[in-house]
């Protein structure tokens, strides 16, 4: 009697979920597209997640006031990693296979893009990063792309800054153990070799609180400049702990640095650091401030370099959205094609492998705010 | 050369000392629970990071001088464990071990899943109470960052403060009655009960004194690193564990010479062997120090008696 019961349960149960997963197959409704997002919307690197998403949003309502693409609305669907990069791969499936997705942008960190990528190539879906910067994304495949400028062209780019503007001639790197570090610290390294010194180079794991011991290794080799590869949370610490360690040398740092929360975190400590992005929020240019008013309105903040990146990421699959419709190989095709494109954060085009080529910012804490040098 | 080595030692220590002091007064609140009851309250991480949270509130609103911030945070920290005693310890006081153990797990992600919900995610800084200057105790000039051993405001007060809080509940185990209670519950709850003593009110004074040393290291901390979030006490809430073992479960000075000790290795592992393995290299340690004295550094092998 008792395992009968269980055979009907076991059948019930299976065919139940032989169903649920038959319904993901359905196509979307005929008036929409829909597109997903994917990146930190909680957690230590909240702000470019939720920034990027953001900029994306405000893509998507300038897109759907003018009449969407070719009639039809653009629905955005956003889900949140927590900065996981195997959350991102859920994710990013379940946008694919559930939601039925025409493109993703995303993911945001570049340990989640490298995770994610696979299952969207696999999957023949155009996920484009607005700001994954390691080496090789763009690599993972065809359908992978991204519209900012990889670590090995900022790094190297603002090592070479530093040694011939700055006048810099010892470097400490102090990178991150994720592929976002990982990949900076390569190309710095390599350009400040070239050109002048290294003469430290150490490594903490993300959620570090505690670099006072690195520091005093770091002051101990006498360096005159500091290159922190990683993102805000822990740059603003290690600035506030060098500064407090009487280790007076020049910040530098890459598009991590780019978050309000930098100057809330770490105060008069990241005054004087410089950094590499790609999105100057006082360029004059007409497009890029009515960006910026309107994302003021919307957010009651200021755009930074990420939701600007989200939106002219979202732009870019618009343009391939109007040439491949729903069809996923033909928006695919069709993003690859893209020249020049007049962004917000600068002309942008693609390389062969899907990578971005652009023109690189350099940017100046000063008096809490960022201001562009280069 | 030497010298600059010597210098580069010394500055560590002090930053050994600095860190070591606070996992130690996370590690007392451990030992403290597990010595009466024998169970390990993993949510004193949570304590630690609503000790924290409390006062950063209390001092962002301006109105409150930090001495009674901080003996506020104290208290309500105190409270806390109280509570989280009475609800998920004191009714499973009769049931295996294990199901208080699982309790304290719940507990620990249920207050930590609450504070992401009421305050959010983000980390916020925590404002500095007094101006932080800097004492050179040593110096070799003659460096574009002259190699210094120095000691910030910061610093010493995280040590002096350390330190007299467990001066204090040294001062309050051994001389004083309630101490002797404690020692005594520790001891042999049943028979202590038997003596007239008020086992619930021992067992809820233990939790109180130990939640407050642990908000005491949570706002230490939140100082030091200029840092607070929901998820803060998690690592250091392991840390202070195994700083509580490592120095012998269940005894007091032994969990202080283990936090001083894990402080230690961490800013050593870090400096002399790798930056981003320090952790793995302070867990090392332990497992070797546990593998020689199973009892934990001071702990003593107390036999079951018949």
């Amino acid at each position: 009697m008792k395992t009968k019961g269980l055979g009907l349960a076991l059948i019930l149960v299976l065919t139940a979920a032989l169903l649920a997963g038959c319904s993901g197959g359905t196509q979307p409704a005929a008036e929409e597209i829909k597109i997903g997002t994917i990146g930190p919307l909680t957690g230590d690197y909240a702000t470019y997640g939720e920034n990027v998403r953001r900029g994306v949003e405000i893509a998507v309502e300038e897109i759907n006031a003018a009449g969407g693409v070719d009639g039809k609305m653009l629905k955005l669907i956003s889900e949140d990693t927590k900065g996981v990069a195997d959350d991102a791969a859920k994710a990013a499936t379940k946008l694919m296979e559930q939601d039925q997705v025409t493109a993703i942008i995303g993911a945001v960190l570049s340990g989640e893009t490298n995770t994610a990528g696979p299952f969207a190539n696999d999957a023949g879906v155009v996920m484009i990063s607005p700001s994954s910067t390691a080496t090789g994304i763009p690599d993972i495949g065809d359908y992978i792309f991204r519209n900012c400028l990889s670590d090995d062209i900022q790094g190297a780019q603002l090592a070479e800054y530093a040694v011939t503007e700055l006048g810099a001639a010892k470097f400490a790197i102090l990178y991150a153990k994720n592929d976002y570090g990982e990949a900076l610290k390569k190309a710095v390294e390599g350009k400040a070799t070239e050109l002048a010194s290294v003469v430290a180079v150490e490594s903490y794991n993300d959620g570090e609180q505690d670099f006072n011991a690195v520091l005093t290794s770091i002051k101990a080799k006498q360096p005159d400049t500091l290159y922190i590869a990683g993102y805000y949370t822990e740059a603003a610490k290690i600035a506030q702990q060098a500064k407090d360690q009487g280790l007076n040398v020049q910040i530098l740092g890459a598009d991590g640095f780019f978050s309000n929360k930098l100057v809330e975190l770490g105060g008069d400590a990241v005054e004087g650091a410089i950094f590499t992005a790609s999105f100057y929020p006082d360029d004059p240019a007409e497009a890029v401030q009515t960006f910026v008013a309107a994302y003021q309105d919307k957010n009651s903040e200021a755009a930074d370099m990420f939701a600007a990146q989200g939106y002219d990421a979202m732009m870019l699959v618009v343009e391939a959205l109007k040439v491949g419709g729903t069809d996923r190989t033909a928006v695919r095709n069709a993003l690859a094609e893209v020249k020049d494109f007049p962004g917000i954060t600068g002309k942008t085009s693609f390389f062969a492998n899907g990578d971005c080529d652009k023109e690189v910012l350099i940017l100046k804490v000063e008096n809490g705010k960022f201001v562009k040098i280069r | 050369m030497f010298l600059q080595e010597l210098i580069t030692f010394f500055q560590q220590l002090l930053n050994g000392l600095t860190l070591g002091s606070t996992y130690a007064l996370i590690a007392l609140g451990y030992t403290m629970v597990y010595g009466i009851l024998e169970i390990i309250n993993f949510a004193h991480g949570e304590i630690y990071m609503f000790g924290a949270f409390v006062g950063m509130f209390l001092l962002r609103s301006g109105k409150v001088p930090f001495p009674l911030a901080f003996l506020l945070a104290m208290g309500a920290a105190a409270l806390l464990g109280v509570t989280i005693e009475r609800i998920a310890y004191r009714p499973l006081r009769r049931s295996p071990r294990i199901t208080a153990l699982i309790s304290a797990i719940g507990m620990s992600i249920l207050l930590q899943n609450l504070a992401i919900l009421l305050l959010g995610p983000q980390t916020s800084p925590f404002p500095k109470p007094f101006a932080v200057s800097v004492f050179k105790l040593a110096e070799l000039p003659n460096y574009p960052h002259a190699l210094t051993v120095q000691i910030n405001t910061l610093q010493i007060f995280i040590m002096l403060i350390s330190f007299a809080l467990m001066l204090g509940l040294h001062f309050l185990v051994q001389k004083t009655k309630i101490g002797k209670a404690m020692r005594a519950t520790a001891q042999d709850k049943e028979t202590v009960s038997l003596m007239g003593i008020n086992v619930n009110n021992v067992i809820s004074i233990t939790f109180a004194i130990g939640s407050a040393l642990g908000a005491a290291a949570g706002i230490l901390i939140g100082i030091y690193f200029n840092a607070v979030y929901p998820t803060m006490g998690v690592m250091p809430g392991l840390k202070g564990f195994v700083a509580a073992v490592m120095g012998g479960i269940g005894n007091i000075p032994g969990a202080m010479v283990g936090g001083l000790l894990l402080g230690l290795m961490e800013v050593f592992g870090a400096a002399y062997i790798s930056s981003s393995l320090k952790d793995a290299i302070a867990f090392a340690v332990l497992i070797i120090i546990l593998l020689l004295r199973p009892a934990g550094l001071l702990g003593k092998n107390v036999q079951e008696k018949v």
